[in-house]
């Protein structure tokens, strides 16, 4: 709301420049957008609740608070009226009193005209354009105490009769702005006696516009129902300043003070004279209304001792009425304070003059601990921790995403995607399913500045109309294994460096897993596993490498191996919440016994297998097994592998003999022989 | 001219050249130089015991034979350390780059987050979370944005296409602030509350240099009996002092929230400027960085709390906002486009 700050001055008594006064005011509520020093303007940001304030008298209200000023009274008449005539006289009726509470029309004889100067200077400082003498006029009074105003050729207007109704079915309106408009029932209209000729409380109609030859208007100043107004601007998608003001709610006590104002600015410019009393209908006026406000509640709430004077001497000036009662008072709240309904609400009112800066910085008392973090959020906590530890780099991405980026990873069910009814473009249609379509457009958007490697994770919410929300955790890795060095280690990032960077994630939350060769249409067949329980075999995610038609599709290098891995975090954090009961094993009091065994095998066989195999047929004393060396090539057989197994065998009770442990190996490779056909190289 | 003082001397000479000796031919000129045969040091002092009086010459001899034993043994002794430390291990460059063990970093919005839940922890609040796909009562309606409301315009939802029913609710909208925790949680639990619920929340914005649909919020809530808005004030001021440097002056101003009466913002000094005006601030001196405000008697009727008995304040700050400002970021979308050559900038 642009504040002319000449014209304010007109209705109050502003003791300070204008610099002062848009700091005093930024203070108290109203924040300052701009200060145009040259045109003397304020730019005030009003907030939802105070439409009274989209005016120059609601601003001179909080002058008058803040500086304890009084108001200057406007010149709103009554103005003399010409006698009535029948040849001009018009007909006021509401047909639905609840869209239009009141309605106020006036009929006057006007000369159209350019404004004067000063008029038109002042509509131009406010940031409106001037029309002609009547148009501005209406416009002059809405800016200056809020009240909305539209004027008719009441020459057009059917029967020179205005009807506030709700539309019928298949009517249309041409609006002022040029645009045809086909009118929906809930839509409230102002009729003459056939058609609509505006929408309330939104925009005029171009039939009955005021022109050049106009010589009767009929100045219309009423009240519109916010919901209506609101719903029906939203529908056609047109926000005007009257509009904007109806909807947060104007002052039903000011459509008679506005048609008061307008006659009289317009006789003052010599633009018309006006005809026979003002056609006034307000069926149901609405009871004064008051609201306790009670001492011991204000200083309770603000956190500080408030004087009474304070109270007398604050709300008087924003136009509120006192009387005092024993424990406070009884408020009278003026028809402009819509927002007021409430004790709180007068609170608020006396603390925003009084002053925030007078509040004490004081705590709350606190009487009993609070439990924490939210173990949810200390699961995604740990997983960063572990991820950023071992060298990948979080980002976050829009959870919303392009259906096509979405498909790949719900193939098999597109109807569990969750697409948004409003997005703003069809980039952002679905909700994501997974991490991983953010995850690859993070990677393609670094190839494309030049880096190769890359190691991206994040931690979120995937969606899908089945489980609604679920959070996980997923990284991408493509590029080296380990940074570049002068020593030559350099190494392409392959399956396992995936796996491991899998396994050590789950081992941070206490969950042993075991991979299983699996499919996903958006992995390569052959290189996708999925990630499962040790404990209870539940799949928790999925691992392996991207699909080079999924890679290609975010414009992706098809010669570029990325891995990927997603993992649901809730059973990571059931597995972690299992570590606060750990106990620690005792440590071995007695040497192990380490056997390497290495056996020729079909290269088909999963190395899982045959460890099975091993685990068996071993003893208890077998502590440990795993693979440490896999060839194939010379010596070894087409289509046969060659991999070495590490066992350590240990008792806690006792050191272990060679021929024990012997016996045992002897027996791990006939098992090994026999399940696998494998021969002991 | 020889006698047990001059020997010493000739020791302490030759431990001082010992000690400088850096090779085996160091070793081995300081050898030559005390042992030859023909002009060592030594040899020179032996011939003069010969010479020297016949009662001195036994005592004599030994010390002289003793300090011959004695460097004899110390060079040998060095040559072998020599040989220890140099010659057999081959040298490396220090000054080549060593191999790093792969690092990462969590992303600067969740160090961010992490900062302001820690210093709410240790005000002894609780950090809670809840859902993003949300219902319309939550979201609007127990806060006191019944539908038609004109609040609602001050955050545009974006509206699911269809329900999506889950076990707690059916959601309808993307949550646009993460309130609608508050009022689960104060749903479920009975006064005193302290809590803070971070997260993600999602406005139907279009993208510029400081708005994206999607961001991160840290909202607030205490409630108990006397809770004012002094605490609220104080509360708040302590928190931004933590934040953003001790010598941090707060600022508060009246706002409307439908949520909350009274309503303020939180300014605070310009940390660029230290108040006295900069781009940062738009020369103001101050950022506004927390909305907040006392709890709206008609939140605590949809929860079932008695407003006249309880009281209490509410406050929520966009995280984006306080990270472009804390890291001079001049484009939010840096945040979301996952470009390492951002995310390296920040600390470990």
């Amino acid at each position: 709301m642009k504040i002319v700050v000449p014209w304010l001055r007109e209705l109050v008594e502003v003791p300070v420049g204008t610099p002062e006064l848009a700091d005093t005011l930024g203070l108290r509520g109203f924040e300052v957008a701009e200060v145009d020093r040259a045109r003397d303007v304020i730019d005030f940001e009003i907030t939802a609740n105070r439409p009274d304030c989209q005016s120059v008298i609601g601003i001179a209200r909080e002058v008058s608070a803040a500086f304890d000023t009084p108001l200057r009274p406007i010149d709103a008449g009554p103005v003399a009226r010409a006698a009535a005539d029948p040849a001009t006289a018009a007909t006021v009726t509401i047909e639905d009193p609840v869209g239009c509470p009141r309605y106020v029309g006036q009929v006057v004889r006007v000369a159209i005209g350019p404004s004067p100067g000063w008029l038109a200077d002042r509509l131009l400082a406010a940031g409106v354009r001037p029309i002609n003498n009547v148009v501005d006029v209406t416009n002059y009074v809405l800016l200056e105490i809020g009240q909305p105003m539209h004027a008719f050729d009441l020459e057009r207007l059917a029967g020179r009769a205005v009807r506030v109704r709700r539309a019928r079915p298949g009517e249309t309106l041409t609006t002022l702005d040029g645009q045809a408009r086909t009118l929906a029932p809930d839509m409230l209209v102002i009729a003459d006696a056939e058609r609509p000729q505006a929408i309330a409380g939104v925009m005029g109609g171009a039939a009955s516009e005021v022109g050049d030859r106009t010589r009767l208007v009929l100045l219309e100043s009423a009240c519109f129902q916010a919901a209506s107004v609101r719903r029906t601007s939203r529908q056609l998608a047109l926000k005007t300043e009257a509009s904007i003001r109806f909807e947060r709610g104007v002052d039903p006590g000011a459509p008679l003070v506005g048609i008061e104002r307008a006659c009289t600015l317009l006789v003052r410019i010599g633009a018309g004279e006006p005809i026979g009393q003002a056609l006034d209908r307000h069926p149901a006026p609405p009871a004064p209304r008051a609201v306790r406000l009670r001492r011991a509640r204000l200083s309770g709430l603000l956190g500080f001792e408030i004087e009474a004077a304070d109270v007398e001497r604050i709300l008087p000036r924003l136009g509120f009425t006192l009387a005092r009662e024993a424990d406070g008072w009884t408020v009278g709240v003026p028809t402009f304070r819509g927002d007021v309904t409430r004790e709180v609400d007068l609170i608020e009112e006396v603390g925003r003059h009084v002053g925030y800066d007078r509040v004490p910085e004081t705590f709350p008392v606190l009487d009993r601990v609070q439990r924490g973090l939210d173990p949810r959020a200390g699961w995604d906590r740990l997983a960063r921790r572990v991820l950023a530890g071992a060298g990948a780099f979080e980002t976050m991405s829009f959870a919303f995403i392009e259906r096509a980026a979405a498909e790949p990873f719900v193939a098999d069910e597109p109807d569990t995607l969750v697409a948004i009814a409003n997005p703003l473009s069809e980039k952002f249609a679905v909700l994501r399913p997974s991490l991983l379509p953010g995850l690859v457009d993070a990677v393609g958007y670094n190839r494309r500045r030049e880096r190769r490697d890359a190691r991206l994770f994040e931690t979120g919410r995937c969606f899908s109309t089945r489980i609604a929300e679920r959070r996980r955790v997923a990284f991408a890795w493509t590029g080296a294994a380990a940074d570049e060095h002068w020593s030559g280690t350099a190494r392409a990032v392959d399956f396992f460096d995936a796996r491991g960077l899998v396994e050590t994630l789950c081992q941070a939350f206490g969950a042993a897993i075991d991979c299983v060769p699996a499919e996903r249409p958006y992995l390569v067949a052959g290189r996708t596993a999925e990630v499962r329980l040790a404990s209870s075999g539940t799949t928790i995610g999925v691992l392996g490498q991207l699909s080079p038609a999924v890679a290609a599709a975010r414009d992706l290098p098809a010669g570029d191996e990325v891995y990927v891995a997603e993992l649901d975090l809730e059973p990571l954090g059931r597995a972690a919440a299992a570590l606060a009961d750990l106990r620690v094993q005792p440590l071995p009091r007695h040497p192990s016994v380490v056997r390497d065994l290495s056996l020729e095998l079909d290269e088909r066989l999963p190395a899982a297998a045959v460890r099975g195999t091993i685990r068996q047929a071993a003893p208890e004393t077998l502590a440990s097994v795993r693979e440490f060396d896999r060839y194939q090539g010379t010596g070894v057989p087409e289509g046969r592998v060659s991999l070495s197994f590490r066992l350590t065998f240990r008792d806690p009770e006792r050191t272990l003999t060679d021929a024990e442990v012997q016996q045992a190996m002897d027996r791990i490779v006939a098992a090994v022989t026999a399940a696998h056909g494998a021969t002991r190289r | 001219m020889t006698d047990p003082a001059s020997l010493e001397r000739v020791r302490a000479e030759f431990l001082d050249e010992l000690a400088r000796a850096a090779s085996d031919a160091d070793l081995r000129a300081l050898r030559d130089r005390y042992l030859g045969r023909k002009s060592g040091v030594v040899t020179s002092v032996m011939k003069a015991v010969a010479a020297a009086p016949a009662g001195d010459r036994p005592a004599l001899g030994r010390l002289a034979n003793e300090l011959k034993r004695d460097i004899d043994a110390r060079i040998a002794e060095r040559r072998e350390a020599l040989a220890a430390l140099g010659s057999a291990i081959p040298r490396v460059d220090v000054t080549l780059p060593g191999r790093q063990p792969l690092t990462g970093r969590c992303h600067p919005l969740t160090q961010m987050r992490e900062r302001i839940e820690e210093i709410f922890l240790r005000m002894g609040y609780e950090v809670v979370e809840g859902p993003e796909l949300e219902d319309d009562y939550h979201n609007f309606e127990a806060l006191n944005m019944p539908a038609d409301h004109p609040a609602r315009d001050m955050q545009d939802t974006l509206y699911l296409a269809a329900p999506v029913v889950s076990e707690s609710h059916t959601a309808t909208v993307l949550r646009t602030h993460t309130s609608g925790m508050q009022i689960r949680y104060m749903q479920a639990h009975q006064p005193p509350v302290r809590i803070v619920s971070p997260g993600r929340v999602y406005r139907r914005d279009n993208f510029d240099l400081t708005h994206t649909p999607m961001f991160s919020q840290v909202e607030g809530l205490v409630v108990g009996e006397g809770v004012t808005l002094g605490d609220l004030k104080g509360t708040l001021a302590s928190f931004a002092r933590d934040f953003f440097g001790p010598d941090t002056a707060v600022r508060f101003r009246p706002s409307f929230f439908p949520y909350t009466e009274p309503s303020a913002e939180l300014d605070v000094s310009c940390f660029q400027c230290g108040g006295r005006g900069c781009g940062v601030c738009k020369r103001t001196g101050w950022l506004e960085v927390l909305g907040s405000g006392m709890v709206h008697p008609a939140v605590f009727e949809a929860v079932g709390y008695d407003p006249e008995r309880y009281t209490g304040f509410a406050f929520g700050m966009g995280i984006e906002r306080v990270a472009l400002l804390k890291y001079g970021v001049d484009d939010i979308r840096q945040f979301y486009e996952g470009d390492l050559r951002f995310l390296e900038q920040f600390p470990a």
